[in-house]
């Protein structure tokens, strides 16, 4: 179920349950006010027939006509009373004591009549009278105390129905919605996972998303982006290859010319003064032309290697000759960019179990940078360094203008680039291959002063880990 | 008497190689593999033209140019660069550079140069 419709559902059911429990008050409120309204009639007419029995006793004591006219009187108001408000007497006592009550009254009213008649010297008469009226009497004092009983247990009742409706609500609001919100923000905090780990390059999914609501949505979502980064991870190495070829294009065409023009001219010399160079100098010349053709072989195989997508082909090496190996391939380009280079490379490094490429590219990337954050030209120093527990450190520190504090945190993130002219996938690739290697990059970095990268790759050898892997 | 030709490069067989080729055409031919040591000859002696590598470890191409015509006006400089890039171009031509090549260099084209300087 969505939570749309959770959320609108368990509204419908408060509320109903709401109007249930007004309806339910209302009803007892009614039933209160019609016995109420009863007991109130009851007591004027018991009143009215206490006035009759104090006639009667009278007549029977002092035998005067006046008093039996009295009683007549009293009995004609009752039935009066009692046609004027007989629906709302037979709603609370039934048709059935209504009917009594008529006929006890009658019956009362016979009595006196005969009474009247035999001129009140029939005793039989007189028995038959109390008879009757203690009936009468009975009936009122009962029904009144009865309904006045019915009303204290319909208040008693409607108090404690109130009571565990409220408990009840209490109870829905409080732990329902506490139910429904946790199971909300487990959801949640399932994906903010999910995407933190996507953020740091683990392309990870959330395998059983039994929930068919908007959260079950987000999470298949989620999953389907998680795979298609997966699948445009590896597009994305590639294009950023590119995009640091374009950048190394310079230097290395410098690298190409001179060999080139050396050969050019070694072969323009040689056609035009063949005759006149002795055997010793054209093998000489020849020699330095396959010398030079050797110096660029080697700069066009270091560009496809550089080029070449490859998956990460573990070996073992020493992190010395790889960083010598990229600053090879960079050299021209910060001679260009008037950059003054400082190496410093610790002596008996343990060794290490990398993909070489890939350090290099995570080098040349990290040096690109700061070459580009030094312009017009800056120191940068490049250190290999042992650390504790079988580490081994890079460190590439440059004296460019430096890194915003408010840009630091998303340094590494793809796309994320502060010059016009970055993809934005340099560090973020060159964060993705470290980690690969069970490595670690960071940064640090002062406006104005410059910016130091460390990389710390795990030492091979002794860390067994490492050498399971491919 | 013949023309003196200075040339400057910091690779060795680009000034033997030229230096091979201009002397075979008579010229004397002096050369340098760095700009310092190509100004510090520039004190003793005056050359009729000087050809110079534009870009070079410490002294480059442009401070020569801009040396030699400082001090000799009328010695001619031909510049040699690996790219011809726009900028370099017209900060060689604005600094009265007499020529200007680009990697890798024709010889024929660079001894018409030289005869051309040397005629006016």
């Amino acid at each position: 179920m969505k939570i749309e419709h959770k959320i609108l559902y368990s509204y419908f059911f408060n509320v109903a349950f709401i109007v249930l429990i007004g309806i339910f008050a209302l009803q007892n409120m009614n039933q209160v006010l019609a016995k109420l309204r009863f007991v109130e009639i009851s007591d004027d007419l018991n009143a009215s027939f206490l006035e009759m029995r104090i006639s009667e006793k009278n007549y029977l004591l002092y035998r005067d006509e006046k008093w039996i006219a009295n009683i007549h009187e009293n009995i004609n108001d009752s039935m009066k009373a009692i046609e004027a408000t007989k629906d709302d007497i037979s709603r609370v006592i039934g048709e059935n004591n209504l009917q009594l009550l008529r006929s006890y009254l009658d019956e009362y009213s016979k009595v006196i009549d005969e009474i009247d008649k035999s001129g009140g010297k029939d005793p039989r008469l007189e028995t038959e009278l109390r008879t009757v009226g203690g009936k009468l009497r009975d009936f009122f004092r009962n029904k009144t105390q009865l309904e006045r009983q019915k009303v204290n247990d319909i208040i008693s009742n409607a108090k404690s129905v109130l009571f565990i409706s409220f408990l009840c609500i209490l109870f829905l609001a409080v732990v329902l919605g506490r139910i429904v919100s946790k199971k909300i923000v487990v959801s949640l905090r399932e994906i903010e996972g999910l995407a933190l780990s996507i953020a740091e390059g683990n392309f990870r999914k959330i395998e059983d998303v039994t929930s068919k609501d908007e959260l079950g949505s987000v999470i298949l979502a989620i999953n389907r982006m998680s795979e298609e980064l997966e699948d445009r991870g590896e597009e994305i190495i590639q294009a950023k290859k590119l995009a640091s070829l374009g950048v190394l294009t310079a230097g290395v065409a410098h690298e190409l010319i001179n060999p080139l023009n050396n050969i050019s001219m070694i072969t323009q010399n040689s056609l035009e003064l063949y005759d006149y160079m002795s055997k010793e100098k054209r093998l000489a010349l020849l020699n330095r032309v396959a010398e030079e053709t050797k110096r660029m072989e080697e700069v066009v195989r270091n560009l496809l290697d550089f080029s070449k997508a490859r998956e990460a082909k573990l070996r073992e090496a020493n992190i010395n000759d790889i960083v010598r190996k990229s600053m090879q391939l960079m050299e021209n380009t910060l001679e260009l960019s008037n950059i003054e280079l400082i190496l410093k490379f610790e002596r008996n490094l343990p060794r290490v179990r990398v993909d070489e490429h890939q350090i290099e590219q995570v080098m040349v990337n990290l040096i690109v940078n700061a070459s580009q954050a030094m312009t017009p030209g800056g120191k940068l120093s490049i250190e290999t360094k042992k650390g504790d527990e079988d580490k081994v450190y890079i460190y590439v520190k440059d004296t460019g203008q430096g890194i915003p504090p408010e840009y630091l945190p998303n340094i590494f993130d793809p796309f994320f680039s502060t010059k016009s002219s970055g993809t934005g996938l340099g560090l973020s690739v060159s964060y993705g291959i470290i980690k690969n290697h069970k490595g670690n990059i960071w940064v640090e970095s002062t406006v104005g002063v410059g910016t130091t990268f460390t990389i710390e790759l795990p030492a091979y050898g002794r860390t067994k880990e490492v050498k399971d892997e491919q | 008497m013949s023309n003196k030709i200075m040339v400057v490069d910091d690779e060795k067989i680009v000034v033997d190689m030229a230096k091979m080729a201009l002397e075979h055409d008579g010229y004397v031919v002096e050369t340098f593999l760095s700009g310092e040591s190509a100004l510090a000859r520039l004190k003793e002696e005056t050359f009729d033209v000087v050809v110079t590598d534009f870009k070079m470890k410490g002294i480059d191409g442009m401070e020569v140019l801009r040396t030699v015509k400082e001090q000799y006006p009328k010695t001619k400089v031909i510049m040699i660069t690996a790219f011809a890039n726009l900028d370099t171009a017209i900060e060689a031509l604005r600094g009265d550079v007499f020529d200007f090549f680009p990697k890798p260099v024709k010889i024929k084209e660079l001894k018409a140069s030289i005869e051309r300087a040397l005629e006016k």
